[in-house]
C-alpha cells in the first residue's frame, strides 16, 4: 500500500473532533460556575453563566458547519463517517448541557436574596454536580481513547447521580410547612433535575463511543425497557 | 469469528467486540435493510488464479455473484479487478499466455470446461468497456450488429428499438437512427454500447469502468440505467470511483495487491466481499477501511 494520503482531510477531521470534544471543557466550566452560584446564591455569577452560553452555542455552530462541509466535500465513509455522525450527536449533547446550566442559573434569582436554604439539600446538589463533572470528563476521555469499557462505566456513575436526585426529592417532600422554604425546595428540585439530565447527556456521549468503535448502536440504559 | 480465526488473523470483528462489550442492536429494524441470504448464484468462483505467461496476476479468488445484483469490484490499480472481470466471459482467452486455474462455475456449469464455446459464453455474458467503442456504422447498425451475426433477421427494428429503450437512448436517437454513431456524445456512445450489448439478450453484463471517460451527467444516466437493468440482467462492474460503487452496487468486492516475501512478485487478492452498505459503513477488514476511506491507494 502507498503512503498516507488525504492528509488535509484527516487533519481537519482530527481538529474538528478536538474542537467538538473541547465543548465539554466549556460545559465543565459552566457547571463549576453554576454550582458556585447555587452554593453562594451568586446572581452575578449566574448571569455570567447565562451570557457565556453563547460560547458553547458558538462552538456548536462552528463545528457543526465544518462537519457538514466535510460531509459535502470529502464523502467520508466507514469509521470516518461514524465518527462524524457521532460528533454531530456529541455536539447536540454539549449544546443541551450548556442550556441546562442556563436553566439552573435562571432559577437562582428566583430563590430570593437570602433564601431559606436547606444545607443538606444544597450539599446533595453540589455532590450531584461534582459527580456530573466527573462524568463529563470521563465521557470526553472515553471518546478520545475510543474506550468502550470506560464509556459503559458512565452508566454506573450516572446511577449515583440519579440516586442523589431521588434523595433531593425525598428531602423536598419532608422540608416542612413553611411556604418560602417549600418554594425554595421546589426551585432546587428543578436545578437537581437539570443536573441529572446533564449526567444523562454524558451517558449519551458514551453510547456514541460504542457506535464509533463497533458500528452498532444501542442505548446503554433504555428508560422504556428498564428490565432488559 | 471463532477463537481459532482470531488466533490466525490476529483480528477481531466489530461484532465480536460488541458482543463482548454486551452491546446488541435493538430494535432489529434499525440495522438497516438486510440483504436476502438465499440468492440464486450466477457465478461461483472457487480458488480462481489467473496467470499471464506463468506469472500470477490474481490468486485464490473465491466468491459467489448473485442474479439480478449489481456487483462492484474495487481496488487500487494493478490489483486484478479487470483481469478477474475478463475471466467471467472468457475474454482472457484472447490473450494467448493467459491461464485460468481453479473452479469458475456459471449457473452451476464449469465455464472453462471442455466443449464450452467461448463465443456462446460471450453471447450470454456481454461486456461494456471503459472507452465507448461504437463501430464506424450507423446507430441502427451498431445495435443490429449482434442480432444479425446471430442470424436473427425477424423484426430487427423491434429488437433495435427495445435495446435502445433499454439503454435509455431511444428518445435521443429515434429520429436519426441512420446517422453515424460517432456523431453521438461520449455518454450517448457508451449507452449505445450498452444497447448493443443488451440487443443480443445476454444474462450478464460486465462493465469495465464504464463511466471513467464520461461527465457527471452522463455518468448519472449510466448509473440510473444500471439500477434499471439489474431487474433483467446481472451486472458486474469494475470501478475506480468508490462513490459509484456505493451508489449503484448491491455487493462490493475489495481486491488489493499482495507482495511475496521478497517483494519481487505481486498479485491481486480478494480482501473482503460483502454488502455494499457494510463495506462503506462498517467494513470488517482494516485494509478495506483504509482503501474506501481514501487513506491509502
Amino acid at each position: 500500500m502507498a503512503d498516507q494520503v488525504r492528509v488535509y482531510y484527516q487533519e481537519e477531521l482530527e481538529k474538528l473532533e478536538a474542537s467538538g470534544l473541547g465543548g465539554l471543557d466549556l460545559v465543565d466550566t459552566a457547571i463549576e460556575r453554576t454550582l458556585e452560584a447555587i452554593e453562594h446564591t451568586d446572581v452575578e455569577l449566574a448571569q455570567i453563566v447565562v451570557a457565556d452560553d453563547d460560547r458553547i452555542d458558538g462552538r456548536y455552530l462552528e463545528v457543526h458547519q465544518s462537519l457538514i462541509t466535510l460531509l459535502a466535500t470529502q464523502s467520508p465513509v466507514a469509521t470516518d463517517l461514524r465518527l462524524i455522525s457521532a460528533l454531530l450527536h456529541v455536539l447536540k449533547n454539549v449544546e443541551r448541557m450548556g442550556d441546562q446550566c442556563v436553566n439552573i442559573c435562571k432559577l437562582i434569582p428566583l430563590s430570593g436574596n437570602e433564601p431559606p436554604a436547606d444545607a443538606e439539600m444544597v450539599r446533595l446538589i453540589l455532590t450531584m454536580g461534582k459527580h456530573t463533572r466527573t462524568l463529563i470528563m470521563q465521557a470526553k476521555r472515553a471518546f478520545e481513547e475510543r474506550d468502550i469499557e470506560l464509556a459503559q462505566d458512565l452508566v454506573r456513575q450516572d446511577d449515583a447521580v440519579d440516586n442523589l436526585n431521588r434523595e433531593c426529592f425525598r428531602l423536598a417532600l419532608e422540608i416542612g410547612d413553611d411556604a418560602d422554604k417549600r418554594e425554595w425546595a421546589m426551585t432546587m428540585l428543578l436545578a437537581a433535575r437539570a443536573i441529572e439530565r446533564i449526567g444523562d447527556n454524558a451517558v449519551d456521549i458514551g453510547e456514541q463511543v460504542a457506535f464509533v468503535v463497533t458500528g452498532l448502536f444501542r442505548e446503554f440504559e433504555d428508560a422504556s425497557h428498564p428490565n432488559e | 469469528m471463532t477463537q481459532d480465526d482470531r488466533a490466525q488473523t490476529g483480528r477481531d470483528t466489530r461484532e465480536a467486540a460488541a458482543a463482548r462489550a454486551g452491546i446488541a442492536v435493538r430494535p432489529e429494524e434499525f440495522q438497516g435493510k438486510r440483504y436476502p441470504g438465499d440468492r440464486e448464484k450466477v457465478f461461483e468462483l472457487k480458488g480462481v488464479d489467473v496467470l499471464y505467461s506463468g506469472v500470477t496476476a490474481v490468486k485464490g479468488i473465491s466468491m459467489d455473484i448473485h442474479r439480478n445484483d449489481v456487483t462492484a469490484l474495487i481496488g487500487p490499480s494493478g490489483c486484478g479487478k479487470s483481469t478477474l472481470l475478463r475471466c467471467l466471459n472468457r475474454m482472457n482467452d484472447l490473450i494467448p499466455t493467459a491461464e485460468v486455474r481453479g473452479e469458475l462455475l456459471y449457473q452451476g456449469e464449469d465455464l472453462y470446461g471442455p466443449g464450452v464455446d467461448p463465443v456462446q459464453v460471450r453471447k450470454l455474458i456481454g461486456m461494456v468497456f471503459q472507452k465507448p467503442n461504437p463501430f464506424p456504422k450507423s446507430i441502427y447498425d451498431n445495435v443490429a450488429f449482434g442480432p444479425r451475426i446471430l442470424g436473427r433477421k425477424d423484426d430487427l427494428d423491434a429488437t433495435v428499438e427495445k435495446a435502445l429503450r433499454g439503454a435509455a437512448l431511444w428518445d435521443e436517437v429515434k429520429d436519426r437512427l441512420a446517422d453515424n454513431a460517432f456523431g453521438l456524445s461520449g455518454g450517448q456512445q457508451q449507452r449505445l454500447c450498452i444497447a448493443r450489448c443488451i440487443a443480443v439478450e445476454p444474462e450478464v453484463i460486465l462493465m469495465d469502468e464504464p463511466c471513467s471517460a464520461l461527465d457527471p451527467i452522463s455518468t448519472g444516466k449510466i448509473e440510473d440505467l444500471m439500477i434499471e437493468l439489474k431487474d433483467e440482467f446481472s451486472i458486474v462492474i469494475v470501478t475506480h470511483n468508490m462513490q459509484q460503487a456505493a451508489r449503484v452496487s448491491d455487493r462490493t468486492a475489495f481486491l488489493m495487491v499482495e507482495l511475496d516475501a521478497t517483494e519481487q512478485s505481486r498479485w491481486g487478492r480478494l480482501v473482503e466481499f460483502d454488502e455494499t452498505e457494510k463495506i462503506f459503513t462498517n467494513p470488517a477488514d482494516k485494509r478495506t477501511e483504509d482503501y474506501v476511506s481514501g487513506k491509502v491507494g
